[in-house]
């Protein structure tokens, strides 16, 4: 079964009995495919964010160096844990103590370390959930869950679902925009491809290291006629199309897609200027600070700005915050890549009377283990961590989220979440809620089922909800 | 029901969305006040809907004891002393109680499930219980009907034309008027061939004397015997088989199948041949045991099962499987079943797993078939024979590496099970090991081969009696136990000849006896420990005796009799019974890697080195010098393993024993065991049997939908209860009886449609029709339809003069930069990275069967007509033919133009038009390319009438 066929029936039959001609088909049908809302516009219920960045920070940030102090970890720094290590994807040792300092920042305490000084003033803003967990520890299959909320399947991703869900709120623009530059993460488009709802609801990779935004969109402009010479084929095909359209009064189907090259042809003047950041003003891009993370960032707000409904922003390609070695360097190294622009993007946010519409969500796809990875055959302990399924954190903030919150816990050494565990599912479900969505009742029929993002899981974490 | 849910004013918009409108059209007639109440149609798809979910098929989730889509179920006195269904009785009947009431704790279906049943829908279930109650099953499990046409009003139409004529004539309608050649040829050529006719080929038609249903017949049977319409419809099976060309789940970047190619190509063949379908089935799903011969080029059928998405976890892969074979084939959600009874079908899950067990013990084996008699480059031989040696003595060498550690470690692994640490589940891998990491798969491989020895075993017979003492007083049982052992051992005097090449051994292994005795265990896991000393001792024993007995050998070594006491560990009986579980092919750690993923347990430093010997064969079968091969299965022929249910779908948690066998849905008279070593095949034939009710029904539909856009049942992936009913049962019933008449020919099937008078009528809308029969459920008018990505893209160029008419082995892969002017058909299709192409213009998801595609018109695709390379080379590529150069003049050449783009001239106005639009440019030279561009950019290229 294919649902496009059901809703635009159902739309159709809906649109006859509310005393609308065939002629408005032609645009029902367009609005719908296009993506207007199959959630309604207005959800389930009224939520308050409208839009979500989710900054993916693919390959694991630790959660035990940032978010989660363990002072029981530095105490014990170079023993073996009192219980046997979890299971992880390599061997683990004895505890690594964290090489950075953590202070608490705010009116709300909440601790961060040294490797986020921007952000840290921004806690007051941020709730940070301590104790998620995944299935298992691998990047993909861990992608593969946060991302569609099942680490086998191909199944759709987060931001299709909203698309599809609640729709766009500019034709424009594609309504699911993925910022990664130079390349592709760990698990490529499978991160956030569309499965079985229709293909318009996919991601749309944007590689932010192209710096020119005509590229950056596939067949925006054309490189061949100039602005005069297409204006006057435009008429021509117009021409073309109505007389076809007259001989064939009444078709639904060859209006819709003479509508469809009306849309084209502004999106060519119009569509590129939400990923131009040059556009911005420089006390802007200052806040933002510069260097590809930073840039994105901004790139992500543009978007937002514009009506783009689901924009992921990753670090880059591969799996950059997956630091088996090293870790003091190496999680230095990717934080401060992207700290200032991520403290920038929530004040920038809220400077714009934009953060309440906007879920902000930081995430890696797992953790790491508090406890320092043993190298390969015969070598010794890397300083680094190895991924860590049992327990992590993240932070999420607008759209909704009480500031200053911190909810959940890992035991006393950062390895799992043992108070309010929260899974991928809860994770979802949230953020469904918090767009106004009950996650229970977004279902769409495919292969004789209903599906859900939350499949059969999920419940709602109240205690981050303003 | 889906067709009110718009009007229900407390629901949020979602739910009109969610609930579907596939059972549409048996409300459009049912409507109409028609005082008796039809089960099937009415009443089973309100039930199923929104009922089944906890009062349906499925055992675990069922809430108050209420079973509701038998007549049993529904009839019989629940626990609370109600009754859902009291025939006659509709006041007397909970079911019309509880779906009507306003009270939210009684209203059923509960509020939180978003659902509630409108007036109609209620009123429709009053009906059916004073009307009695009854039950009928559901159509499609129902037996093929052989049908005769209703009595004839037009002599003229075929017998097809008669089914449909009946139902638009019920609703005061009739077919359009016929179309035009030019449109008709078009129409045809699109559907049969998947390009446009050539202006000869309009011409001829439309200047052809011959009445049109003898003119169009020939043109028909052109069609089918072009070359083309394998390409065309065996794009259609492809989107159903979820045909890739990458493996899918790559972690970075993809994986290309050396020889999925091999399983297009058959399947294009196999359409031009006319291949009768049950053969095209058995062959897709069992040719290795049809008995071919070693290379038959039909083996390669087999991609049908191996070119599914390769996840890391078995079962995925399996369930690929059988999703494929079920929804693809039979028209039902058996995937549905994989966790729980089916919630709305009588698909239990011990059915999900006897396709399962059918499918489970078949693997790909390393060494594939060639496709027929092919060239063998002496290149690629020897190459092959390098990488192969390679592979081959890497994976020897590291593998004794392995086992020799495992041999080891036997006492880490029955350690483990001592403590009774649970099954694992070693369907997926992605853990990277060290040498002291304990490795699931031989822990699960240890549990299984102690569980299969005899309790008289001399080394683990004491094992299965220590495992069973009491904790609490384990070492003192455990002395008294070793004690009885060694007694019947007898005198311990008389080992000392057994270890002398000697072939008797004493009854219980005096070793392990001894371990344990010295190491007074206070518990079972002690016992291990012991075992795994011996074992440890054992092993580097053996390893020294080696070393010895070679040495002997070396220039100026000193020769040791045979017998001779030094040889006393190769010798001895004692020995040999424990060597025996640490170096017989059965023991738990002799793992051969004959599956390569067993691969992934050696240790991490040389895991992916000895992998990369593989990838260099793989490589080099990707290459251009390597000469095909079939993608085949094959049926293990050790003992199959017993099978069992998954509970929840999770392996490690076993329910009820299953064997493998059809669905019981589909097997009147009780499933039967499919035989070993033909259980594909009997799997196949229990599909293609003529008694099946649903395979014949799902391809004619599924032939029907690719002719007239939809099927005549609207879900043609989904027959169950939840599923549309046909538009024209009787029908539907028809074209799979006439189906068999033609010995399963799919291209009879095709003349049979399109000589019909319905597919030849004319497709101009008709608004007094359409607020009839909005969805055009009873064809009044042939839909319109628009060009899918692979039609589109070969109709330009097509257009252009560029298509090559050959295709076929390697796939081409296309660049922005510049086009392969091949068939679509015959593109790389990439699973992990879905291009371009394929995501804008709908392309099959080649993840999962898509047995119908959506179809979106979004501003991307109109960006690619108005802005593309591709589009405006063609453009290009057309105005530089020698017929459009040579034209005499603008007129001659607009016309010309038009007979290439559009099969058709172009009239006055069209004419003015263009002459306008060439004259007026500023840039002559360039616009008569900008021009077609703007024809191949037009609606008329991209609709058929």
């Amino acid at each position: 079964m294919t649902e496009p066929d059901i809703h635009l029936t159902s739309r159709r039959r809906f649109l006859r009995r509310s005393g609308l001609g065939i002629g408005s088909l032609a645009f029902a049908r367009m609005a719908s495919l296009d993506g207007s809302a199959h959630a309604g516009d207005a959800g389930h219920f009224p939520g308050k964010a409208k839009a979500v960045i989710h900054v993916f920070l693919n390959g694991g940030m630790s959660q035990v160096d940032t978010f989660d102090p363990k002072p029981e970890l530095t105490r014990r720094n170079g023993q073996m844990l009192p219980f046997d290590n979890l299971l992880t994807e390599r061997r683990t040792g004895v505890a690594l103590a964290s090489p950075f300092e953590f202070r608490k920042h705010g009116e709300s305490g909440i601790p961060v370390s040294d490797l986020f000084p921007h952000l840290a003033k921004c806690v007051d803003k941020m709730a940070v959930i301590r104790s998620m967990h995944a299935e298992l520890p691998s990047h993909e299959l861990s992608l593969m869950l946060m991302n569609s909320g099942d680490q086998r399947l191909v199944r759709p991703s987060v931001g299709s679902w909203l698309n599809w869900g609640m729709g766009s709120e500019n034709h424009n623009l594609p309504g699911f925009v993925v910022l990664c530059p130079g390349g592709l993460p760990v698990g490529g488009t499978n991160n956030w491809r569309s499965a079985f709802l229709p293909g318009v609801y996919q991601g749309t990779l944007i590689d932010t290291s192209e710096k020119d935004p005509a590229k950056l969109i596939s067949h925006i402009r054309n490189e061949r006629l100039d602005t005069a010479e297409q204006s006057r084929q435009f008429e021509l095909l117009r021409t073309l199309n109505s007389g076809h359209l007259e001989r064939r009064p009444g078709e639904a189907a060859l209006e819709a897609r003479i509508k469809s090259f009306e849309l084209a042809y502004r999106m060519q003047a119009e569509a590129t200027d939400a990923f131009d950041i040059s556009r911005e003003p420089a006390s802007i891009r200052e806040l933002y600070g510069t260097g590809q993370q930073n840039e994105q960032l901004l790139m992500a707000r543009r978007l937002v700005e514009q009506g783009v409904r689901f924009v992921q922003v990753w670090h880059g390609k591969g799996q950059p915050w997956d630091s088996h070695n090293n870790i003091k360097d190496s999680h230095r190294k990717v934080a401060g890549q992207c700290d200032q622009g991520l403290a920038a993007l929530l004040v920038d946010l809220e400077q714009r009377g934009m953060l309440d519409e906007t879920l902000v969500i930081c995430s890696g796809e797992f953790g790491r283990t508090p406890t320092v990875e043993l190298g390969v055959q015969g070598g010794g302990a890397t300083l680094g961590r190895d991924h860590n399924h049992w327990g992590f954190s993240l932070w999420m903030a607008g759209g909704g989220i009480k500031g200053g919150t911190i909810h959940g816990a890992t035991d006393e050494f950062g390895f799992k979440a043992v108070e309010n565990p929260v899974s991928i599912h809860d994770l979802h479900a949230t953020i469904l809620h918090l767009l106004g969505i009950d996650h229970k009742r977004m279902t769409y029929r495919y292969a004789g089922r209903d599906f859900r993002l939350t499949d059969v899981h999920g419940s709602v974490v109240r205690q981050v909800i303003a | 029901m889906g067709s009110c849910r718009g009007e229900k004013k407390t629901g949020v918009p979602l739910t009109w969305i969610t609930f579907v409108m596939l059972q549409a059209p048996c409300f459009l007639f049912s409507e109409s006040s028609s005082p008796e109440v039809d089960f099937r149609s009415e009443v089973l798809p309100i039930l199923s809907e929104n009922c089944f979910h906890c009062h349906g098929p499925d055992s675990a989730d069922r809430k108050a004891g209420l079973r509701l889509d038998t007549v049993e179920g529904a009839h019989q006195t629940l626990e609370s002393g109600e009754i859902a269904v009291v025939g006659s009785h509709p006041e007397k009947s909970a079911l019309v109680d509880r779906v009507s009431t306003s009270d939210p704790d009684e209203r059923m279906p509960p509020p939180e499930t978003g659902k509630s049943l409108t007036s109609t829908e209620i009123e429709t279930l009053r009906r059916w219980i004073s009307s009695g109650g009854h039950y009928e099953e559901h159509w499609a499990f129902l037996p093929i009907q052989p049908q005769s046409p209703p009595g004839n009003t037009d002599p003229t139409g075929s017998e097809i034309d008669r089914f449909l004529v009946a139902a638009l004539a019920d609703r005061g309608l009739a077919f359009s008027p016929p179309a035009s050649r030019s449109r008709l040829i078009r129409r045809a050529s699109f559907d049969l061939v998947g390009l446009p006719p050539k202006w000869s080929e309009v011409k001829a038609f439309v200047e052809d004397p011959a009445p049109t249903q003898e003119a169009f017949a020939r043109v028909v049977d052109r069609l089918l015997a072009s070359p083309a319409y394998g390409e065309r419809w065996g794009r259609h099976w492809l989107d159903l088989a979820r045909y890739a060309d990458t493996h899918g789940a790559s972690a970075i970047g993809f994986t290309r199948f050396a020889f999925s190619y091999t399983y297009r190509d058959y399947v294009i063949k196999a359409f031009n041949e006319d291949k009768p379908y049950d053969r095209f089935l058995l062959e897709q799903i069992a040719a290795d045991q049809l008995s071919l011969e070693e290379n038959d080029p039909s083996l390669a059928a087999l991609g049908f099962l191996t070119i599914g998405r390769q996840f890391r976890n078995r079962h995925d892969v399996l369930d690929d499987q059988i999703d494929v074979i079920t929804r693809g084939l039979l028209g039902l959600t058996v995937s549905c079943a994989r966790c729980h009874d089916h919630k709305f079908d009588p698909i239990p899950t011990a059915d999900y797993y006897a396709l399962h067990a059918t499918l489970a013990n078949s693997e790909m084996p390393a060494n594939l078939p060639f496709v027929g008699d092919v060239d063998i480059p002496e290149a690629y031989a020897s190459e092959f024979a390098k990488r192969k040696r390679l592979r081959d003595d890497i994976v020897h060498e590291q593998g004794e590496v392995f086992r020799g550690r495992l041999r080891m470690q036997a006492g880490l692994y029955l350690a483990e099970l001592a403590k009774g640490v649970p099954e694992q589940d070693t369907s997926t891998s992605f853990l990277s090991y060290r040498t002291e990491d304990l490795r699931p798969v031989i822990l699960e491989r240890w549990r299984t081969y102690l569980k299969q020895l005899e309790a008289s075993d001399p080394v683990f017979g004491p094992w299965h009696q220590l495992a069973t003492l009491n904790p609490d007083s384990y070492l003192e049982d455990c002395e008294a136990l070793i004690a009885k052992l060694e007694k019947e051992n007898g005198d311990p005097k008389k080992f000392e000849e057994e270890h002398r090449f000697a072939t008797k051994a004493p009854q219980w292994n005096p070793r392990i006896l001894e371990a344990i005795r010295k190491r007074k265990p206070a518990s079972f896991v002690e016992v291990a420990e012991a075992y795994g000393e011996v074992f440890g001792q054992v092993h580097r024993d053996w390893l020294r005796s080696l070393l010895d007995a070679s040495a002997e050998a070396a220039p100026g070594g000193e020769l040791v009799p045979d017998q001779d006491a030094r040889h006393r560990i190769v010798n001895s009986a004692i020995e040999r019974q424990l060597r025996h579980h640490l170096y017989a092919p059965t023991s738990p750690t002799s793992l051969s890697f004959e599956n390569p993923k067993d691969l992934m347990m050696l240790n991490r430093g040389v895991r992916d080195p000895v992998r990369g010997t593989l990838g260099a064969i793989d490589g080099l079968n990707r290459g251009n010098t390597a000469p095909p091969r079939s993608m085949i299965l094959r049926e293990s022929t050790s003992p199959p393993k017993e099978s069992f249910v998954f509970l929840r779908g999770n392996p490690v948690a076993r329910g009820e024993r299953v064997e493998p066998a059809f669905l019981s849905a589909l097997s009147p008279n009780g499933p039967v065991r499919f035989r070993d070593g033909s259980r594909r095949l009997d799997l196949a034939k229990a599909i293609v049997d003529p008694g099946n009710p649903l395979t014949r029904r799902v391809v004619v539909n599924w032939i029907w939908q690719h002719h007239f856009e939809s099927g005549l049942v609207r879900t043609p992936d989904d027959f169950g209860t939840r599923g549309a009913p046909p538009t024209h049962p009787e029908l539907l019933d028809y074209l799979a009886e006439s189906l068999l008449e033609d010995g399963w020919s799919m291209k009879k099937m095709h003349r049979r449609i399109m000589l019909s008078k319905a597919y030849q009528q004319d497709s101009t809308e008709r608004p007094a029709a359409r607020n009839k029969d909005p969805d055009n459920n009873l064809l009044w008018r042939m839909p319109k339809r628009k060009l899918k990505l692979e039609s589109m893209r070969d109709a330009l160029l097509a257009a252009s003069g560029e298509l090559r008419e050959e295709g076929g082995g390697r796939p081409f892969e296309e660049t922005d930069e510049k086009a392969t002017p091949q068939r679509s058909v015959y593109a790389f299709i990439n699973r992990d990275v879905i291009s371009d192409m394929a995501a804008t213009f709908d392309g099959a998801d080649p993840s999962a069967c898509t047995v119908k595609r959506p179809e979106t018109m979004v501003p991307q695709q109109t960006l690619f007509a108005l802005n593309s390379d591709f589009i405006q080379d063609r453009a290009r590529a057309l105005v530089e033919l020698p017929e459009i150069k040579d034209a005499s003049g603008d007129r001659d050449r607009i016309h010309r133009i038009y007979h290439r783009v559009y099969g058709r001239s172009p009239d006055q106005e069209e004419l003015a038009v263009a002459l306008a639009y060439l004259s007026d440019s500023p840039d002559p030279a360039g616009a008569l390319p900008q021009f077609v561009h703007a024809l191949f950019a037009a609606n008329e290229f991209h609709f058929i009438d």
